[in-house]
Parts: structure tokens; C-alpha cells; sequence
């Protein structure tokens, strides 16, 4: 299987105003294309800043990350951007939506960004993610109109309507009942089978966790 | 542009208020700029413009503050023994504004007549759009040779005539267009630079001994306020001093230009330089205050920003949206400033003001373009400034941190 994912951390260091916290030691990872990979361990030990780093939105470590075959450390940041909108899918929580947008301007967001690559999208394909996760009723509502499982679901279905290569999800079930929870599953397993879309989950549910190919323990560092 | 539209109205007009403090405070700093720097500029063409008198031996006279003119104690024997005097002892340029007079024009402006003599019109050097200068050895029963403004020539052409009721000799006479004046041709006071008359709707009457001894005591006390004594000396220009007041009661200073410019450089300037100390403050103030704005304006809209940075929006293309917002900004408060000017400038003509009147676009000139211009600079200057703020304030919150903000 082809290798999309070569990551080397030395170290990353957690600053805030009153400490800084040194995570992600010597942490190497390879991903191949179509892996499905979970990253558990208690909070604070750097599952979100390793989602981050993998995402391209945080450059500020030490190490070195090769993605699709290039260094991305040199990179310029408007083809980082180019990347976030193309090749990765963020599934962040539930607040991560733009309360001004309607439901589906929120969901549409990245086809605004895509450029040339826009004219490839397929208004069937957000139909039928729209249907799949249930949100069908709620696209002309606003955010704030929302439940929080609702707004969880729309954050998904924008993390996944470019078709990314990668999807990067930081508890994307958690503020989900049983019943969405295995809808949104479904369909994250689904685009990996259909679409060999590699997908990263960042999750405290060790049930989901263990429904992916492999399961990487992050620790505190010593 | 689609992506610009986007997030001008869906993320900065959101928060229509804080777009409405930056264009206030844009059109606050751009009022006080191009008033300043007009009127800097006005002193300064006013100045270049009176180098002409800053000769050795030149004396410009100047009515003694603490001297009032009572008109009825005045006594027109009293004026002409006076130039009587000024004619036998020295050389003089003599100049005499706002004599008003009704001439058919297509603009129906009201005429102002321009007095001036030979000395006043070489050392000013007019220059003419067409026909010849000005002659001052003419028939005073015939036709009076004149040059008159640009905003006269379409109804009188050169070589044609104008019949007027001229209140100075008291009766009719007859002008015959000799020249015309380049547009906007100005005249600066001599002691407040920064003001002048524009001679677009003025008729140039020449003025010689004869008329002068002619002319009513009106003209020729006007013309006193103003006359510069050429070659001569500070013992007989104090003499003149003395004439004009055992003859008109008045006390009449007469200052080289040099002086006057001491003057000028001690209080015109120093106002002038406490007008632009204080502009820089205020501007500076202001730039303070716009680069607060909009630093509160990315705290309230982080999320927002840093969402579309997520999907795909790169730090570059927002920089340009953000000087693209900003640009718009500085285009609606210069286009403010313009219209007040274009306001003021066109009110002239609409009022039928023909010593203020200019020609340009709604009446803007040159030093209106040139302070605009400026303006501008100051535009890009104060929008560098805040845009480069917001980067950075956007540039150092982490994405991940700004989307859940």
C-alpha cells in the first residue's frame, strides 16, 4: 500500500500563558493510503495537536512531515491551503461552524475555496450525504437554531464533502446520540471502503477505536 | 471576487459597526489631512507668487491696525494730494479688487473689475490664453483695452466690446477685449497667503496717472491699502508715511517683503507649523485608534476567519481581501472628501461667485487633486498599518484553537 502519511516529531511544545508542556517526543508514525487509524490515550497527552500537525494547521514543532511525497515543512502556506481544502477533511466539534451561514452554506463552505476543482462536484454527492447523516430538515437553518448533535453532523458532512484523501476526526461521535453516532460511522467506514479514504480518529471510545485497523496509544511524556 | 464578496458581506458587514468606526475614523483622518495639506499648499503657491515683490527697494503698504477709516472724514482732495505726491516722487505698481459691475455673460456670473497699472502687471507676468498684453497708453474718451478671465471669453471673444456703467469714473465707457487670462488665473493677499481671488469672471482694467486722477476717492483709497512703492528708501517712504497722514488722517505702515515674510515666518508659519504638528497627532491618534478597531474586529470575528482558513482560505488570499475591504473603505471616504470639495467649489458657480469660481472638474484644481492625492497616500499608509495588525493578530492564534473560539 502506498504511503501517504511519514511523520517524525521530535518534540512539540504546549505553551500556555503560565507553563509550557512538551508532548509528541520522538513520535514517528506511517500511514498508508486507505488505513484506518484511531488515536486514543488520556486528555492533554497531544491527540489533537498530533490531528493538527497531521492537518497541516500547525507547523510549529520540531521534526520533520512528508505528506503525498513532499516535505511540507518548506511548503508555501497557500498550497497548505490548497491541501486543507482538497486532500484533508476536518471533523472538528460540534462549534466549529460559522454562526452567520445557514446549515448548508456551513456544509458548502470548502467548495467555495476549491477553485477549478469545484466544477468536479456533484450536487448528488451532497444530497446524498445530507441524507445519509440526517440533516436534510435543518440545511436553511442557522447554527445557533440547531441541537448540538445536529451541528455535530453538519461539522462532519463539510469535513467530507470535497471527497478528501484523508479525514481527520477529533471525536466526532461525542456529542452524538447511539443512533447518529453509527450513522456517522457508517459513513466514515463507508468513504474509506468506496473511496480507500485514510481516515485519522482522535477518540476516548474505545468501542469505535477498536473498529479501526489500528489503534496508536499516545502516552505522557517522560 | 466571489470569495471577496463572501466574506465582506457574510463576516465584516456582520458587524456593520465596526465597519462604520473605520470608515469614521478613515474620514476623520482624511478631513484633517487634505485641509492641512490645502492649506499648506495654498500658502506655499501664495507665497512663490509674492517672490515678484521681494526686491531691494520695494515697500508694500499696510494700514496701521490701530488706524480706522471714517469714510466721510476722508476727503477725495485729500487722496489726489496724496498720489499727486506718490506720481511726483516715486514708481509704483498699484492694484485695486472688488469693484462689481453687471456684464451679460452665458454663466451670469457677476463681474468683478480689476484695477491695475503698468508696474503691477509687468511685475506679475500674467499669463494669457489668447490675444496680447495688456496697454496702458490708451485714449481715455475711446475704447479701454482690457484682458479679461476665461469664463468671459465665451461670450466675449477677443477684439469684441463690452459697454459698461463703470461706478469708479461714474460714467458708461467701453472695454475693448485685448486678451484672455489662462484659466484660473489667482491672485494671493499679501498678508494672508492662503487666500485668493480667482480671476476667471474678472475684467483686468488697465490704469494709468490720467485715470487715477480721474478715478473716485473710492479707488483710490482701495488702491492706497495695497500700493507697493518700487525703488526707494526707508527715509522717503517714511516721508510718504507723513503725507498720507496730514492729508487722509490715516497712518499707513509701508514693509518690504523681507519684512513681511519675517512676519509671515513668525506667525503665519508658526501657525502653519502648529496646523501640521498637530494633523501628525491626530493622525497618528487615529491610526491608533482604526488599528484597535480592528483588532477588536478579528477577536469577534476569529471564528469565523479561522474556519475558512480550515477549509481552504490561505493567509494570502485573505491578506489581499483584507486590503481589498480596506481599499473600498479609503475609496468611499475619498470620494466623501471629494464631493464636500466638488461641493464647495461647484457652490461657487450656483451662487454666481465669480472672485471664488474655478474651472476643473466641479471646479476641483490643481492643489484640490494634489491634497487628494496625498490623502490617498496617507490611505495606503494607514491601511498597511491595520491590515498588517489584523494578519498578525489572526497569524498568532493557532487554526485549531480560533474555530472552537
Amino acid at each position: 500500500m502506498t504511503k501517504i502519511i511519514d511523520l517524525s516529531v521530535k518534540e512539540k511544545i504546549y505553551k500556555s500563558k503560565k507553563s509550557q508542556l512538551s508532548i509528541l517526543n520522538d513520535f514517528n508514525l506511517e500511514v498508508a493510503a486507505g488505513e484506518k487509524i484511531a488515536i486514543v490515550g488520556e486528555s492533554g497527552v497531544g491527540k489533537s495537536s498530533l490531528l493538527n500537525i497531521i492537518g497541516l494547521i500547525d507547523r510549529n514543532y520540531n521534526g520533520e512531515y512528508t505528506l503525498f511525497g513532499s516535505l511540507t515543512n518548506n511548503l508555501h502556506a497557500s498550497k497548505l491551503a490548497q491541501w486543507r481544502n482538497q486532500k484533508i477533511g476536518f471533523v472538528l466539534q460540534e462549534s466549529a461552524l460559522i454562526n452567520s451561514l445557514t446549515m448548508e452554506d456551513n456544509i458548502k463552505l470548502p467548495l467555495l475555496y476549491a477553485g477549478s476543482g469545484k466544477k468536479e462536484f456533484k450536487p448528488e454527492v451532497f444530497e446524498s450525504i445530507t441524507n445519509a447523516i440526517g440533516i436534510k430538515p435543518i440545511l436553511k437553518k442557522k447554527p445557533l437554531e440547531c441541537s448540538g448533535g445536529e451541528k455535530a453532523r453538519a461539522v462532519f458532512a463539510r469535513g467530507i464533502i470535497m471527497k478528501p484523501q484523508i479525514i481527520l476526526a477529533d471525536e466526532p461521535t461525542a456529542s452524538l446520540d447511539m443512533e447518529n453516532r453509527e450513522r456517522i460511522v457508517t459513513l466514515l467506514f463507508k468513504m474509506n471502503k468506496e473511496f480507500n479514504t485514510t481516515i485519522i480518529t482522535v477518540t476516548h471510545d474505545l468501542e469505535i477505536a477498536n473498529r479501526h485497523d489500528r489503534v496508536i496509544h499516545l502516552g505522557r511524556s517522560k | 471576487m466571489k470569495i471577496f464578496k463572501y466574506i465582506v458581506s457574510k463576516i465584516f458587514l456582520r458587524k456593520a459597526i465596526l465597519g462604520i468606526g473605520m470608515v469614521l475614523l478613515l474620514c476623520m483622518a482624511n478631513y484633517i489631512t487634505f485641509t492641512a495639506v490645502r492649506s499648506i499648499l495654498s500658502t506655499f503657491q501664495g507665497y512663490q507668487e509674492t517672490r515678484y515683490i521681494n526686491q531691494e527697494g520695494f515697500y508694500i503698504a499696510n494700514l496701521d491696525p490701530d488706524s480706522h477709516i471714517e469714510m466721510n472724514t476722508v476727503r477725495e482732495n485729500g487722496t489726489q494730494a496724496v498720489y499727486d505726491y506718490i506720481n511726483n516722487n516715486f514708481n509704483y505698481a498699484f492694484y485695486a479688487d472688488g469693484f462689481i459691475v453687471s456684464v451679460p455673460n452665458i454663466d451670469d456670473m457677476e463681474i468683478s473689475l480689476v484695477y491695475m497699472n503698468k508696474e503691477y502687471y509687468k511685475l506679475n507676468q500674467f499669463e494669457l490664453l489668447q490675444g496680447t498684453d495688456l496697454e496702458f497708453d490708451y485714449q481715455f474718451d475711446k475704447e479701454i483695452p482690457v484682458l479679461i478671465g476665461k469664463g468671459l471669453s465665451k461670450t466675449y471673444p477677443v477684439g469684441s466690446t463690452i459697454e459698461i456703467e463703470e461706478s469708479v469714473l461714474g460714467r458708461p465707457i467701453t472695454l475693448k477685449v485685448q486678451g484672455i487670462l489662462k484659466q484660473n488665473a489667482h491672485h494671493s493677499n499679501y498678508y494672508a497667503l492662503n487666500s485668493k481671488i480667482y480671476y476667471n469672471f474678472s475684467v483686468l482694467f488697465p490704469v494709468n496717472e490720467e485715470f487715477i486722477n480721474h478715478a473716485n476717492i473710492d479707488l483710490q483709497l482701495n488702491g492706497l491699502m495695497d500700493i507697493t512703492i518700487l525703488q526707494t528708501t526707508k527715509e522717503e517712504i517714511s516721508n510718504l508715511s507723513e503725507v498720507i497722514k496730514d492729508n487722509l488722517g490715516l497712518k499707513f505702515n509701508f514693509f518690504s517683503q523681507k519684512e513681511n515674510y519675517n512676519y509671515i515666518n513668525k506667525y503665519y508659519f508658526h501657525t502653519l507649523k502648529i496646523i501640521s504638528i498637530t494633523t501628525i497627532i491626530l493622525l497618528i491618534v487615529i491610526t491608533c485608534l482604526s488599528i484597535w478597531n480592528a483588532l477588536v474586529s478579528v477577536r469577534l470575528m476569529l471564528k469565523d476567519f479561522t474556519i475558512n482558513l480550515l477549509v481552504g482560505l490561505s493567509y494570502s488570499k485573505l491578506k489581499k481581501i483584507f486590503y481589498g475591504y480596506f481599499g473600498i473603505l479609503s475609496f468611499i471616504d475619498l470620494a466623501v472628501i471629494f464631493i464636500i470639495t466638488a461641493f464647495n467649489r461647484y457652490g461657487c458657480w450656483l451662487r454666481k461667485d465669480a472672485t471664488f469660481a474655478t474651472y476643473g472638474l466641479f471646479g476641483l484644481i490643481g492643489m484640490d487633486w494634489l491634497a487628494l492625492l496625498l490623502v490617498a497616500a496617507s490611505d495606503i499608509i494607514i491601511g498597511m498599518i491595520v491590515v498588517e495588525s489584523m494578519l498578525w493578530k489572526i497569524k498568532k492564534i493557532p487554526i485549531s484553537l480560533g474555530v472552537l473560539q
